[in-house]
């Protein structure tokens, strides 16, 4: 028994070591900035555009991705917020809006939690401001008036998913044990120096390749943590509880970077390649008179037999 | 998921394809055909014996074919009823 008892312990010590051993390179929680008080403002914080230079390549397969414009959409995600707000919180007894300046942040993150994180590192004015943006682009859409609607559309289309919210401000997901990104260094794979002003270090992020990072955001279905919990994407919840449970043992990188051949260029149904992946289809055919019954008689048959395997991590449609 | 994320509270009804898994769909189709009475019999003839079947899997990402939806697979099947069955 003791002998027992010692095993168990020296196994516990063992995985002890190898979890201290995966230890991120994180740090301190850094001291909260000012929030930024305009859309330019929190839009410069999160300015990505000092990676383009040496990461051309990664910022052209982005730029082709939903991530590049977040907010905006196919474009429905910005329409979609403001039905939220008219038709959702609006007419809610105790959600506080009655009108516009009612919208706070906390209003808005139902959306923002995924399709603008860094909207937190903002005061309730830009919250405020992104909704007039979108109402002024649909108006301006509406009223025929291309110029305005062109520029409001680049507006919203700057507040989107880039580098520095994948590659910094979301990259670590266990604080506590793997730290706090800093604001000086870029998280990917590697340790070491990184040629950039903002950020002169680079360090590896745990679970940057995991498929938890993704879902971060294309998540398990009901935000409990918010106030008004939305049912949203389940993906993960999918991966999680249907495709690892099945045997299931690829990423999400593996499938939609890596096998791809996508990379940054994140697609899902829009993408011929990613449809191809995703599903195998076998259809069949043949006829027969059928005796239906003595009222319809016999029924002269085509049968069309499909069946349909999905090869995705997760289940289709999902987000 | 259904009307808007403001007022989804959760998956009521699940009808998606779920990973690793083969799902099977039968569709029946009938030839066209006619009833007639011949020599004071009546009898059931055929309009076409042969069917051209167009099968597509569509992505319809809004519930809806406005503009967003997409093809994942297609294919066509050729069926025909060439028997010398004859209608009783």
């Amino acid at each position: 028994m003791r002998k027992a008892i010692k095993i168990g312990l020296s196994l516990f010590a063992t995985t002890a070591l190898w979890t201290s051993g995966a230890l991120g390179a994180g740090g301190p929680k850094p001291a909260a900035e000012p929030k930024a008080k305009t859309i330019k403002e929190l839009v410069a914080r999160y300015d990505s555009s000092g990676c383009i230079e040496c990461h051309e390549e990664i910022n052209d397969q982005w730029a082709n991705s939903l991530h590049s414009h977040s907010i905006l959409g196919t474009p429905r995600t910005a329409p979609t917020i403001i039905t939220a707000i008219e038709v959702g919180l609006k007419n809610f007894p105790y959600s506080g809006v009655k009108d516009d300046k009612d919208i706070t942040v906390e209003h808005l993150r139902m959306c923002t939690k995924c399709h603008l994180p860094q909207l937190d590192d903002a005061t309730d004015d830009v919250a405020r401001e992104i909704v007039a943006t979108i109402k002024g682009w649909q108006k301006a859409k509406k009223d025929g008036d291309d110029a305005k609607a062109e520029e409001l559309e680049a507006t919203i289309a700057s507040l989107n998913i880039n580098c520095r919210i994948c590659h910094n401000r979301m990259a670590i997901i266990h604080k506590w044990a793997d730290g706090y990104p800093q604001p000086d260094t870029v998280y990917g794979d590697k340790d070491g120096d990184h040629e950039d002003e903002k950020f002169p270090k680079m360090a590896k992020a745990p679970a940057l390749g995991e498929s938890i990072f993704c879902g971060q955001c294309h998540g398990t279905g009901p935000n409990f943590e918010l106030a008004h919990p939305s049912q949203c994407a389940t993906l993960y919840g999918s991966y999680l509880f249907a495709y690892t449970a099945e045997g299931g043992h690829e990423s999400c990188q593996d499938c939609h970077m890596k096998k791809s051949g996508l990379g940054h260029d994140m697609q899902s149904y829009n993408s011929e390649v990613m449809a191809k992946m995703s599903m195998d289809v076998e259809v069949d055919g043949r006829s027969l008179f059928w005796r239906k019954n003595s009222a319809e008689g016999v029924i002269p048959m085509g049968i069309i037999n499909v069946e349909l395997t999905n090869k995705a991590g997760h289940t289709i449609p999902d987000g | 998921m259904g009307r808007g994320p403001y007022e989804k509270s959760g998956l009521l009804r699940e009808t998606s394809l779920p990973p690793l898994k083969t799902v099977h769909e039968t569709f029946e189709i009938p030839y066209p055909y006619t009833d007639v009475v011949k020599d004071g019999k009546k009898t059931r003839e055929l309009v076409n014996d042969e069917l051209v079947v167009n099968v597509k899997l569509w992505y319809v990402p809004f519930g809806e074919f406005e503009g967003h939806e997409v093809v994942f697979f297609e294919d066509e099947k050729k069926l025909d009823l060439k028997t010398e069955w004859v209608w009783r």
